[in-house]
């Protein structure tokens, strides 16, 4: 078992359980882990995995869908029996089409299909740890001097109104929610058109870049920004 | 080996039963003629000669003895027309009147049915034995009074009968067993053809065909099934050769260049450190790589057969009009637009991800092989037992003669071998048309390409569409 401690910087918890069993990739996803600000915890098989899931606490889990011992799927279902609610990031090298499904049913929280983009899986991540610790209901989402009202549906930056049409909405509203954190294209495919497929073109490229244009034109800063090879992310400066 | 062939033959096996059945079925028949014709005629005969033994027992108790020799002496006189015959015995059974010489010895019992053979209807020297039947009593002078009939026609009919059923079975055993060799002879020789393709197959390649005999029976539309599921497994074959061929002239393509760049990296110490553009480079060919991968995955999935699991009612329109919002902002950046025109819902059960995934491809495909300011027209529309959905543009157009060639695996056009694309998208297409037993049709759009889907509408779905569409009519 490797573990890496570094100072948690937020106070809430960013202990990550990896379980992988095969070397490099579990080192590598550690390493990038814990560069980012994460503690991580290795489980090399399935056995080990399921032990320190069920006595330590952690923020999120990811798990290989095959691994000696026990089985990924298997192991997520003793969770939930065992009563851990912490989400599960199922990581699978088979082949995406039922393998999500039959993930998802089992419990898992969210579905990456190897090989992946470090920076989506700390993307999916964020998005899972952020999940169990913040639930809060706002009327009106605000980023720098953009401002979404989630009632009338309209948003503003410095109050000038941009026009936007409904699915537009739903996509700045999500990115805003996540603001400061990167979405992924086949997650914002998934959050807003229920898609659960990667397009393989760049049209969530295309469409993102229309409603840049609608917010970010004859601005002062940008606000919409495109992560290369992953996602988009919302931020305002300083 | 032809005949051993017949001899072991499940058909030969089943004709032998049927035979049987039907040779028990004819015996069944003849035993129960013989049974009624006989049991008729001697009931009949039997009433004849108990209304006699009355007669004559009257003429006894009206005349006494002597009458009653008389009257036998009469009835004798025309006893071998009516084949009577009658014996009047004294008490120790000698004879006193009638036309039996003696009494019969192979008599029962008084008042009991008996039969005897005697020659006495026929007299003279060609004297032939007759069948008799016949009942006897005692009077109460202690005489014996028998009456009689010839049965022996009976006795003939039940020859004759025993006869037929003899020639019968043979005949039918002969016909039966000829039929039933010929038929197992011709079931055992299509066979035989079907099997000895199928050899050559297994030995030589799937060139061979199952001949046809032009007859139109069960056997030529089974060698018509089987010839063209062989065509299609040899058109499968030729296209997973093909795709593997593609397959690994589309992966070395890039990986000789991912290959070359960290050769090049190892040596050239310099460039080796940090060089951001040969490691996006790298990225994005492995990506292409991976994707191709993933594609050519998820169309094998496709084409898997128990994917109908994530089947749901959808409303086809409620996806197009997702693709097309999807995919306006791609057109618009090309000054074009997308549209959806048609019914407001058509409800059909299907795999959403996959169809929108479908929908998605041939969208995209209009868009990014259409001129500027293209206009891509998304039609969705209820017609008859079927929900159509087409897609049509104004672009250059697709040659008609390319129309069955678009949808293999990597198949490119000539003219866009350039443009981005690995000639999957198609092959995705045809997938998930497949998967939800729809058709594809091209046709030329003039200008542009139309490309039709036509699915067929659920039994249960079919009535609610239509409900709902006549809602929408008389709304409007």
């Amino acid at each position: 078992m490797i573990r890496q401690k570094i100072e948690s910087m937020t106070g809430a918890l960013r202990r990550i359980l990896v379980i992988e069993d095969d070397a490099e990739t579990a080192t590598q996803i550690v390493s990038f882990l814990t560069t980012h600000g994460y503690e991580a915890d290795l489980a090399v098989n399935g056995r080990e995995g399921l032990r320190l899931g069920e006595t330590a606490q952690y923020a999120v889990i990811t798990i290989d869908r095959m691994l000696p011992v026990m089985d990924g799927l298997a192991i997520i279902r003793r969770l939930r029996e065992a009563g851990v609610t912490t989400p599960a990031l199922i990581i699978s090298a088979l082949g995406e089409v039922d393998d999500r499904v039959r993930g998802l049913r089992a419990g898992g929280d969210d579905y990456l299909v190897k090989p992946f983009a470090f920076a989506e899986l700390l993307a999916r991540l964020e998005v899972l740890a952020r999940r169990s610790t913040t639930v809060v209901k706002e009327t009106i989402l605000r980023v720098g001097d953009l401002e979404l009202d989630l009632v009338s549906r309209t948003a503003n930056r410095s109050g000038r109104w941009i026009k936007l049409l409904p699915r537009e909405f739903q996509v700045l509203e999500y990115l805003v929610r996540n603001a400061g954190h990167v979405v992924p294209r086949a997650m914002l495919l998934e959050k807003v058109w229920d898609l659960h497929f990667d397009p393989k073109t760049n049209i969530i490229d295309v469409y993102v870049g229309r409603v840049r244009r609608k917010i970010d034109t004859e601005q002062v800063y940008p606000l919409i920004h495109t992560i290369r090879g992953v996602g988009f992310c919302v931020r305002a400066p300083g | 080996m032809l005949l051993a062939k017949t001899l072991r033959s499940t058909t030969f096996k089943l004709a032998l039963i049927s035979i049987g059945v039907f040779g028990a079925v004819v015996i069944a028949l003849f035993g129960y003629v013989y049974w009624s014709t006989t049991t008729f005629v001697l009931s009949r005969s039997d009433s004849v000669i108990e209304a006699e033994q009355a007669m004559l027992r009257r003429t006894y108790d009206t005349s006494g003895r002597e009458g009653l020799i008389r009257a036998i002496d009469q009835r004798k006189a025309a006893a071998p027309l009516e084949g009577a015959v009658y014996l009047l015995a004294s008490e120790s059974f000698v004879p006193v009147a009638g036309n039996l010489k003696e009494w019969p010895s192979a008599l029962d019992g008084v008042n009991k049915w008996g039969e005897f053979k005697s020659t006495a209807l026929t007299p003279g020297p060609s004297a032939t034995q007759s069948l008799i039947r016949a009942k006897w009593e005692i009077f109460p002078d202690g005489s014996h009074l028998l009456v009689g009939r010839d049965i022996s026609d009976l006795d003939r009919f039940a020859d004759e009968i025993y006869a037929a059923l003899a020639f019968t079975i043979l005949l039918i055993f002969a016909l039966a067993a000829v039929a039933s060799v010929s038929v197992t002879r011709r079931t055992v020789g299509r066979i035989e053809s079907i099997s000895a393709t199928s050899r050559s197959i297994m030995e030589s390649g799937l060139g061979g065909r199952i001949p046809l005999r032009g007859t139109q029976d069960e056997w030529d539309h089974l060698a018509q099934n089987l010839n063209s599921m062989l065509e299609r497994i040899e058109g499968l074959m030729a296209e997973v050769k093909q795709v593997s061929e593609n397959v690994a002239h589309d992966l070395r393509t890039p990986l000789t260049r991912i290959r070359g760049r960290l050769e090049k990296a190892g040596i050239d110490k310099s460039a080796a450190d940090h060089d951001p553009l040969m490691i996006s480079e790298t990225i994005a060919d492995l990506d292409d790589v991976l994707r191709m991968f993933s594609s050519l995955t998820r169309i094998s999935q496709v084409e898997a057969t128990d994917r109908k699991v994530a089947f749901r009612t959808v409303n086809l329109v409620e996806i197009a009009t997702g693709v097309a919002e999807l995919f306006d902002a791609a057109a618009e950046s090309k000054g074009g637009r997308v549209e959806v025109i048609g019914d407001r819902s058509v409800h059909i059960s299907a795999d959403r991800d996959l169809l929108f995934d479908a929908i998605s491809n041939l969208v995209d495909n209009a868009i990014k092989h259409g001129r500027e300011g293209c206009i891509v027209i998304v039609s969705v529309e209820q017609k008859d037992s079927e929900a159509v959905l087409s897609i049509s543009d104004d672009g250059p157009g697709i040659p008609p003669d390319e129309f069955e060639h678009v949808f293999k695996r990597f198949y490119r056009l000539e003219r866009s071998r350039s443009m981005p694309g690995n000639g999957l998208g198609l092959s995705l297409v045809a997938a998930v048309a497949r998967l939800h037993g729809a058709r594809i049709a091209l046709s030329d759009n003039r200008p542009g390409l139309k490309v039709e889907l036509q699915f067929l509408l659920l039994d249960g779905v079919r009535g609610n569409n239509r409900e709902r569409a006549s809602g929408v009519a008389r709304k409007e």
